[in-house]
């Protein structure tokens, strides 16, 4: 039976992970074939990621926090 | 983690073999800029980033006899650190809380956007709502994901690993890892959902449905 839109869905995640194998990944590709609102839906979780994953926080290294370490590591 | 119980361990690997510490440094200082730069990200703080690191290397420190190939050093420091994140907010017996999940899982920013079309002269409405949130907005709705949802996923961002590499970093079922990456995405889309009510972006009142 062909997948709905909603199984599509729940899958998107694992697809875009490249954690979908066999035959659950050749069902969501038949779908995405058929499915231009489905192929938008995954697109935009694409988008997501990648807008989020360019936002991490960060923030630069201390200058002192080598020494820290070092004094932790020595102190006995 | 007192700082006794981190002396004492310092003490007994110092004494088994002098040359250790030195040779434990070599090989773990060159990481520490990649280790502070992973802690920053999966904990969103850099004081608390900090502490994360020195708690890192005296754990490693301690656990270095465990290190059994030199070249994987850096997944070993990573692994460690991101446990440790993972074990300072681990919930006492039940799942963490994030609402009600058949919600969560049914939430769909991607649908609300469609629904409520905050920019109907856009040609890219998605891209455009997006574009509508600055750095900060992003980093809040990171901070506010439970660390067991959080960690997979900035793990996933940041180092590209696979479900059963992950699970083998975080000690967890590959299942797992497949179910909180599927959730963190959709705490993360219902988080800037939120942002974007509060900012007067859009002006959906029905809750998340």
């Amino acid at each position: 039976m062909a997948m709905t839109c909603a199984e599509a869905v729940q899958r998107f995640f694992a697809y875009l992970d490249r954690a979908l194998v066999g035959e659950a990944r050749d069902e969501l590709a038949a779908h995405l074939q058929a499915c231009l609102d489905c192929c938008d839906r995954l697109a935009f979780s694409r988008q997501l990621d990648a807008f989020v994953r360019e936002r991490l926080p960060d923030s630069p290294l201390p200058p002192d926090l080598e020494a820290r370490i070092r004094g932790l590591l020595r102190e006995a | 983690m007192s700082a006794g119980d981190a002396l004492h361990g310092t003490e007994r690997a110092a004494e088994a073999d002098p040359g250790a510490r030195a040779r434990f440094e070599a090989l773990t200082l060159p990481h520490l800029a990649y280790l502070f730069r992973l802690a920053v990200r999966l904990t969103g703080d850099a004081h608390d980033a900090e502490d994360l690191v020195q708690e890192t290397y005296i754990k490693a420190w301690r656990a270095f006899d465990a290190l059994r190939d030199a070249s994987r050093v850096r997944p070993w420091l990573g692994q460690i650190l991101s446990r440790l994140v993972l074990d300072r907010h681990r919930a006492p017996a039940h799942e963490v809380a994030v609402g009600d999940l058949v919600e969560l899982d049914r939430f769909s920013l991607y649908e609300r956007i469609d629904e409520e079309d905050p920019f109907p002269y856009s040609d890219h409405l998605h891209r455009d709502f997006l574009a509508a949130f600055d750095d900060e907005d992003v980093r809040r709705a990171l901070r506010a994901l439970p660390e067991a949802y959080r960690v997979p996923l900035v793990l996933l961002y940041v180092e590209d690993l696979s479900y059963k590499e992950l699970a083998e970093a975080l000690g967890c079922p590959v299942g797992t890892i497949m179910s909180r990456l599927h959730r963190a995405r959709k705490i993360l889309e219902r988080e800037l959902w939120a942002c974007a009510k509060r900012r007067g972006l859009v002006k959906d009142d029905t809750p998340w449905r």
